[in-house]
């Protein structure tokens, strides 16, 4: 069954350092309910080195929604910010690292490349 | 309608009429606000079920006002029999001490009320009128009133409490009080505002800086902010007036983004009481000689809002810096795209000319170290997302067709962007100043990268395309038969040729040949686009220029203040004095707070600047405007170590002195004395401004005075 959290988190050990997160050091973690109870991830920043794990350990940033929600956070389907606003994921802890995690994130599918959408005009 | 009357702590804010009431509209923001979200959208005192008149208003200060007030028609005032003091504060909460005077040699039973409600309206919704999507509930609980807004998992509240107990309903708070012989009685009332987050706890709670303050420590805020700031002393009484009104009303502006302890600057009251990218930016280029703890915090909160995606809806790019960040229910079920909105051509080039600008002045090394990623990515991203076009300038067009803004320049009405005969340009659109900050920021980039991040290739790198990116714009902008620059090129790489204000920033950007430089100053202070209170954002004569159309025709002071920098950059003194002179004149007719924009009409005719009917005021950039008036006259310019000061006063400014001001080089003093005459066509120096060609090095560190 596909599992895009975990694909996610996975993917992100095989990244390689991220260049916009060399000054960034914390953890993160993500405690995503479903039905059968909390899965929680760890994620730890540290100068560009990105990995996450499973398990409960104290973090510096503690995130929490449903799992089938952060599923559609994990693929750019929807927005962790507005997410925020309307209470739909609540972090306790240091805000910061949650913006930071959010670099990691695809975009929305399907969007575009200013630069193609004029070239494609033009060549009409 | 009455006068409103405002105060506000950052992006808490209360307006209401000039009783102290607030009438619930649907249009208007009246009503306590507070992270986008009205609060209280009616309250209103009755005494014995009449409203109350005014008698005096007194506006204490930015977080405070006391209104005195009678019972009944202004007519009655002579047989007022009680009187009614509302003393109110806003920090974080809103607080409201209600006195009751009795005048009568007799006790007075009377029934005080007042009622309150809410709406919880986003802003936005008040912008355009919508029905709410949730509901709104009241619940009447010990001792307090709680008014509640849920929307599926979203959720706002209000809570009312009085000191002196109250019958409660759901409706308001009741008071029925017998006050003896000359006597008084009084009660305070708290209002607490709920941006629901985990735990059902408040979204800001456990943040030592989102709490709310009470009045002794926004006063000692308040002092040990103007405190800072370098101290004027001046013969031009309305300089130091709009000096005063402009530091006090940028400290009522900050606001504490979430997830942050520093302050950074808003935009301006009621409408835009938020981050914007653009206006952050130049209210803290306008004021870091003079507050520079402002730039630092808001360069960071840029930085970690940096776009990082391809996001359509946002308008938003890898290494885009935001244009606008909102926290109400229209950006939280996404209705709006401000969670942030990316919709800006100019605040990423602007972001790295702060960052150098601010490094100039503070020597903080370690900012820039810290930014080099983001720095570089904006950088990047001019010469990739930013240049849509792919021939080498900056260009914008949204991609949220639905509310994203059509023109991404601080011209940003539908309208503002026009050739001569009124025509619209098609998209993509390249605004010219848009290409001046482009190649500033490739300038001043280079400094950093040589400096701060030891990367001499990368600097050799930008200033070559810098130098590129000027020689070709001196070609492809330069309108032959008018002898200035065009405001913009449209999609097919043609001159949209209005002839506009946005030239005087080419100037500030140096980005100006030489040799053209002294045809660009005579248009800016030629008949066509100088009022006479300052230069027109779009000249007398063009198709669309209209002297009360917002972006076609208005004087913008902070427009003007760049302007007046640019101008002075190349060397026209006089010119930069003429403006600095006719704005800090038109400040008089504001009390000094300098308004968003005023009319554009001739000042020949009107005699007064008219402010734009729905200007917004206070306005951080307008706030700012003084100030960068003051560096521009007094020639103010951080080499290395040293403040240079190389005044340049009109004439009728007299005496002159900054002191205390703030920077790598520990506190310094700049003197100056009005000796550019200011007589229209020529420059005209007395003798002792001509014995000095050399920058006059007045800058005396604080032990050698």
């Amino acid at each position: 069954m596909a599992d895009p959290t975990a694909d996610f988190f996975d993917g992100l050990g095989h990244r390689g350092p991220e260049p916009m997160l060399t000054r960034v050091r914390g953890t993160v973690r993500f405690d995503l309910g479903h039905r059968d109870g909390t899965d929680h991830w760890v994620l730890v920043m540290s100068e560009g080195n990105i990995s996450a794990s499973r398990g409960e350990r104290p973090a510096d940033c503690v995130v929490s929604t449903q799992l089938q929600f952060f599923d559609k956070v994990t693929v750019g389907e929807a927005n962790p910010i507005a997410a925020l606003l309307r209470n739909e994921i609540t972090v306790e802890g240091n805000l910061l690292l949650f913006h930071y995690f959010q670099r990691l994130l695809p975009g929305p599918p399907g969007a575009r490349d200013p630069r193609e959408l004029v070239q494609e005009r033009r060549q009409k | 309608m009455t006068d409103m009357v405002s105060i506000l702590d950052g992006n808490t804010f209360l307006v209401s009429d000039s009783r102290g009431d607030i009438d619930p509209s649907p249009t208007f923001p009246t009503g306590l606000f507070s992270f986008d979200t009205r609060f209280l959208s009616r309250w209103e005192l009755t005494i014995d079920g009449e409203r109350l008149n005014p008698l005096s208003i007194d506006d204490l200060q930015y977080y405070e006002t006391r209104f005195f007030l009678v019972p009944g028609e202004p007519t009655h005032y002579v047989d007022a029999k009680v009187s009614v003091v509302r003393q109110r504060t806003i920090g974080g909460s809103f607080d409201e001490q209600l006195t009751v005077l009795n005048h009568q040699g007799e006790p007075v039973e009377l029934t005080i009320r007042m009622e309150v409600g809410c709406d919880f309206a986003d802003l936005f919704e008040i912008k355009d009128v919508k029905e709410k999507v949730g509901a709104a509930q009241a619940y009447v609980e010990e001792g307090r009133l709680r008014l509640s807004y849920r929307r599926d998992t979203f959720r706002r509240e209000t809570f009312i409490t009085s000191t002196t107990p109250a019958e409660i309903d759901e409706h308001g708070l009741t008071f029925r009080v017998r006050i003896e012989a000359h006597a008084e009685w009084t009660t305070n009332l708290h209002v607490e505002t709920m941006v629901e987050g985990a735990g059902g706890r408040d979204l800001r709670l456990g943040l030592i800086n989102h709490t709310s303050r009470i009045k002794t420590e926004m006063q000692g805020d308040l002092a040990e902010w103007i405190g800072r700031a370098p101290k004027l002393a001046c013969d031009c009484e309305p300089l130091g007036d709009t000096y005063e009104r402009s530091l006090a009303d940028l400290a009522a502006l900050r606001y504490t983004p979430l997830a942050f302890e520093s302050k950074v600057p808003t935009a301006g009251l009621p409408w835009f009481m938020t981050l914007f990218g653009r206006d952050s930016i130049f209210t803290c280029l306008q004021s870091l000689p003079f507050t520079p703890e402002l730039a630092g915090p808001t360069l960071q909160i840029l930085a970690v809002k940096q776009g990082t995606k391809l996001d359509d809806f946002r308008d938003e790019e890898p290494g885009k810096i935001l244009h606008e960040l909102r926290y109400g229910e229209s950006a939280a079920f996404e209705d709006q795209p401000h969670s942030p909105y990316y919709g800006a051509a100019d605040s990423t080039p602007l972001f790295v000319i702060l960052l150098d600008e601010y490094e100039r002045w503070t020597g903080d090394v370690e900012l820039v170290r810290n930014l080099e990623q983001e720095a570089r990515a904006a950088l990047r991203w001019i010469d990739t997302y930013g240049d849509i076009r792919g021939d080498g300038y900056l260009w914008y067009e949204r991609r949220n067709t639905r509310n994203g803004l059509e023109n991404q320049c601080w011209k940003d009405s539908f309208d503002a962007i026009s050739y001569r005969d009124g025509r619209l340009p098609s998209f993509p659109r390249a605004t010219c100043e848009l290409q001046g900050y482009a190649y500033d920021a490739k300038m001043r980039g280079a400094r950093l990268a040589r400096r701060v991040w030891h990367d001499p290739v990368f600097a050799d790198r930008l200033e070559r395309e810098a130098a590129d990116l000027k020689s070709r714009f001196n070609r492809d902008y330069w309108v032959e038969d008018g002898e200035y620059y065009a405001l913009a090129l449209d999609a097919e790489g043609g001159q949209v040729d209005a002839l506009s204000s946005n030239m005087g920033h080419l100037l500030w950007s140096g980005i100006v040949d030489e040799d053209k430089a002294a045809k660009v100053a005579a248009h800016l202070l030629g008949p066509r686009l100088f009022s006479g209170w300052g230069v027109r954002t779009l000249a007398e004569g063009e198709g669309r220029y209209n002297p009360v159309g917002y972006h076609v025709g208005t004087v913008w002071p902070f427009d003007n203040s760049f302007i007046a920098w640019g101008l002075r950059r190349y060397g026209f003194d006089e010119e930069a004095g003429r403006i600095a002179e006719a704005i800090i004149d038109a400040s008089q007719y504001f009390r000094g707070r300098l308004p968003e924009a005023f009319a554009g009409y001739d000042r020949v005719l009107t005699k007064y600047p008219v402010q734009y009917p729905t200007a917004c005021s206070p306005q951080a950039w307008s706030t700012g405007t003084p100030m960068l008036l003051l560096r521009v006259m007094l020639g103010l310019e951080p080499h290395d170590e040293h403040l240079v000061v190389d005044p340049a006063l009109p004439r009728g400014m007299g005496r002159l002195e900054l002191l205390d001001i703030p920077g790598r080089w520990g506190k310094i003093d700049a003197f100056g004395r009005g000796r550019v005459d200011i007589h229209h066509e020529q420059e005209v120096v007395d003798l002792e401004s001509e014995r000095s060609n050399q920058p006059l090095m007045q800058a005396l560190p604080d032990g050698g005075r």
